[in-house]
C-alpha cells in the first residue's frame, strides 16, 4: 500500500506554523491559543498513525449460470490497528450486488481478520474479472492515508442460460460414427427403409417372412443406419446491435450454447467458428468435454471493431469439413459476414442461417427522413434474406422473444421445401 | 451544517466582542464562514484551512486594542479545530460507502476527545500567558510545543 499525507496534514501544519509565527511577531497570546489545537491534532495524529500492514484477498466460486447467485468473500487481515478501512470492490458489467455492500468502511483491531460477504448475481454471460479490490486505510485523525489494490482479481465464468431443444436441423449428409440421425443410405439400423430380394450373405433375422410368403421367394428388410453428423456453429462476431444492456451477441451466444448442447446430446460432432474481428475456431468433437470447450470459447466471444476484409479462406480447412451442416448465427449487419455466408453456400456447404434480429434493439425514429431511412434499412434486411434464400440457404429470423425451437422448425420447413423444389 | 454553525459561532462572538474593530473582525470571520460553507457544498477540501484562517484572523482583528488576554480564546481555538474537523469529515463522507457503526462512533469519540483536549491545552496556555506575561511569548510557545510533543511520544509508545 502507498502511504501519503492527507491534505489535512498540510493545512494543519500551515495553520500551526502561521499561527505560531504570527503570535511571535505580533506578541499576541491568543494566537497561540488558536494555534495550539491544530498543533495538538498534528502531534496526536502523527503519534497514533502506524503503517497498516494489511492483507486482502477476494474469493469466489468461479462458475455460474446466468441468473445464478454466487457469494464473494473479501478477506481482510490487519497487522496493526486500522481505525478506518474503506473497501471497494469494482464489479464488471453483467454482475450485480444482491446482498451486502461493495463499498464499506470497517475498523480492524491489531491482528484481526475479517471476512465481508457479498452475494452477487450473474446477470450476463461472460468471463468476468471481479475487482480490483481498492483499499484505503486512514489513521484515527485522518492525517495519513494508505491506499492500495489487492493483487488478485478472481474470474467468474458465467455460462449462458440456454433453451432446451428437442428437434434439431437435419443435415444433408451423415458421418460414419453411430448417432441419433437416421442416415439416407441403407445399412445396419433400426429404421425401416425398403425391401429387396434375398441375396447370399443376408442375415436370417432380416428376412421379412410375410412378404416372402406372398411372393414365394425370400425377401429381406433394408434399414437406415443411425449415424452422427458434423455440425459447425458459425458465429458472426463482426458487429452487434446493443441497447439497454442487451444485444444480438447475447442472443447469439445463448442460441449457440443451446444448439451445441442439443447436438452433442445426440452424439454429433460439433465445432465452432467465431468469425469476426478476431477469428477463433474449435475443431469438431463429441461429448461433454467438447460442450464445455465450446461454451468456454463462447464466453470469450466479443465484437471487436475491425476494418480488415476477411473471407472464408482464412478459416482452417480442417475446421470446416465439406459434409458438415453449417449453422450460422448472424445479425446480418456486416457485409463481410454476409459475403462469407454466400461464399460458403457457393462452395456447396449445407448452410442454414439464424438471423438474430437487431430490430428489437433499435428504436424507430419519430418521423421525417430518419423514419424513411429506418424503413429502407428494414426493407434491405428483407432483401438480404431473400438473396440468401435464393442461393438455397435456409434463413429464419429470431428476435429473442419466441422460443428458439420455433425458429429451427421454420428453418427445417424451408429446407424441406427447398429440397422438394430442387427435386 | 455543524461545522458552519461552529464557525458561525466564532464569527458571532467576534462581532459582539465590543472592541473598536469588532465589526471588521466579524466581517472577516463571516467571510471565513461563507468560505467553509462553500467548501462543504462543493466538497473542496483545500478551501477549509483558508476559511478557518479567515475566521481566526477575524477574531484576532476583533481583539485588536484589547489589553487583556481573552479567556475564551481557548474555546475559540477548539471551535476552529472542531469546525475544520467536521468540514473535513463532511467532505470526505461518501454516501455510497456503508460505514459500520463502530467506525462512526470511534471517529466521533476521537474528535470529541481531541477538541476537549485542545480546549484544555488552550485554557492552560491562556492562563499561563495571563499569569506570566513577563516570561515572554516565545517561551510560552516553546512550552506548548514541548507539551504537545510529550503527549505525542506517550501516545506513540502506548500504541506500540
Amino acid at each position: 500500500m502507498t502511504r501519503r499525507a492527507s491534505s489535512k496534514l498540510g493545512s494543519y501544519a500551515a495553520l500551526s506554523g502561521v499561527g505560531l509565527i504570527g503570535a511571535l511577531v505580533l506578541g499576541r497570546p491568543e494566537l497561540v491559543a488558536l494555534t495550539a489545537p491544530f498543533l495538538l491534532a498534528l502531534g496526536v495524529g502523527l503519534a497514533l498513525a502506524t503503517a497498516p500492514g494489511l492483507q486482502a484477498d477476494v474469493e469466489i466460486d468461479g462458475r455460474a449460470v446466468e441468473g445464478d447467485e454466487v457469494t464473494a468473500r473479501i478477506r481482510l487481515s490487519a497487522g496493526s490497528a486500522i481505525d478506518r478501512l474503506d473497501v471497494f470492490l469494482r464489479l464488471p458489467d453483467g454482475v450485480s450486488v444482491v446482498e451486502g455492500e461493495r463499498a464499506t468502511a470497517v475498523r480492524l483491531a491489531r491482528g484481526e481478520t475479517r471476512e465481508l460477504e457479498l452475494v452477487l448475481r450473474a446477470d450476463r454471460w461472460g468471463a468476468h474479472l471481479l475487482g480490483p479490490l481498492h483499499l484505503r486505510a486512514r489513521d484515527a485523525l485522518g492525517l495519513l492515508v494508505a491506499e492500495g489494490v489487492a493483487a488478485r482479481t478472481p474470474e467468474l465464468r458465467v455460462y449462458p442460460q440456454a433453451d432446451t431443444l428437442r428437434r434439431m436441423l437435419k443435415p444433408r449428409d451423415t458421418q460414419l460414427f453411430s448417432g441419433s440421425e437416421v442416415a439416407r443410405r441403407k445399412g445396419e439400423g433400426i429404421e425401416f427403409a425398403d425391401m429387396r430380394p434375398w441375396a447370399p450373405g443376408d442375415a436370417l433375422k432380416r428376412v421379412n417372412w410375410r412378404a416372402s410368403a406372398r411372393r414365394d421367394e425370400l425377401w429381406v428388410n433394408e434399414s437406415h443406419p443411425e449415424r452422427n453428423t458434423d455440425v459447425i456453429l458459425f458465429v458472426d462476431a463482426f458487429a452487434e446491435a446493443r441497447n439497454a444492456g442487451a444485444g444480438t451477441l447475447d442472443l447469439t451466444v445463448r442460441a449457440t450454447a443451446a444448439l451445441a448442447a442439443a447436438y452433442i446430446s445426440r452424439r454429433d460432432r460439433v465445432g465452432l467458428i467465431s468469425f469476426g474481428g478476431i477469428l477463433r475456431w474449435l475443431e469438431r468433437g463429441m461429448g461433454t468435454v467438447q460442450l464445455y470447450r465450446i461454451v468456454d470459447a463462447l464466453l470469450d466471444t466479443q465484437v471487436i471493431l475491425s476494418y480488415y476484409w476477411r473471407n472464408v479462406d482464412v478459416i482452417p480447412p480442417r475446421t470446416l469439413p465439406p459434409n458438415a451442416l453449417v449453422v450460422a448465427l448472424s445479425p446480418l449487419l456486416d457485409a463481410r459476414s454476409v459475403d462469407a455466408l454466400l461464399d460458403l453456400r457457393a462452395r456447396g456447404y449445407d448452410l442454414s442461417v439464424l438471423d438474430v434480429s437487431p430490430v428489437p434493439f433499435t428504436e424507430r425514429p419519430a418521423g421525417g427522413t430518419d423514419e424513411v431511412a429506418y424503413d429502407i434499412w428494414l426493407l434491405r434486411r428483407d432483401a438480404l434474406r431473400h438473396r440468401l434464400q435464393r442461393a438455397g440457404v435456409a434463413v429464419a429470423e429470431w428476435d429473442g422473444e419466441g422460443p428458439l425451437q420455433a425458429v429451427l422448425e421454420e428453418v427445417t420447413a424451408f429446407r424441406r421445401h427447398a429440397r422438394l423444389a430442387r427435386a | 451544517m455543524l461545522a458552519v454553525a461552529t464557525l458561525g459561532g466564532v464569527a458571532a462572538y467576534t462581532a459582539t466582542d465590543g472592541g473598536p474593530l469588532a465589526s471588521v473582525g466579524g466581517t472577516v470571520a463571516v467571510a471565513g464562514v461563507l468560505g467553509l460553507a462553500a467548501a462543504v457544498l462543493v466538497r473542496f477540501a483545500p478551501l477549509v484551512p483558508w476559511a478557518v484562517g479567515f475566521a481566526g484572523a477575524g477574531y484576532m482583528i476583533g481583539r485588536e486594542h484589547h489589553r487583556l488576554v481573552d479567556g475564551w480564546a481557548a474555546v475559540v481555538g477548539a471551535a476552529l479545530l472542531l469546525a475544520a474537523e467536521l468540514a473535513a469529515w463532511s467532505i470526505a463522507h461518501d454516501r455510497r460507502i456503508r460505514e459500520e457503526r463502530q467506525v462512526v462512533l470511534r471517529q466521533a469519540g476521537a474528535l470529541t476527545l481531541l477538541v476537549a483536549s485542545a480546549a484544555l491545552v488552550g485554557f492552560v496556555l491562556v492562563g499561563a500567558a495571563a499569569v506570566s506575561a513577563s516570561a515572554g511569548l516565545a517561551l510560552t510557545a516553546a512550552g506548548v510545543a514541548a507539551a504537545v510533543a510529550a503527549v505525542s511520544v506517550v501516545l506513540r509508545l502506548l500504541r506500540g
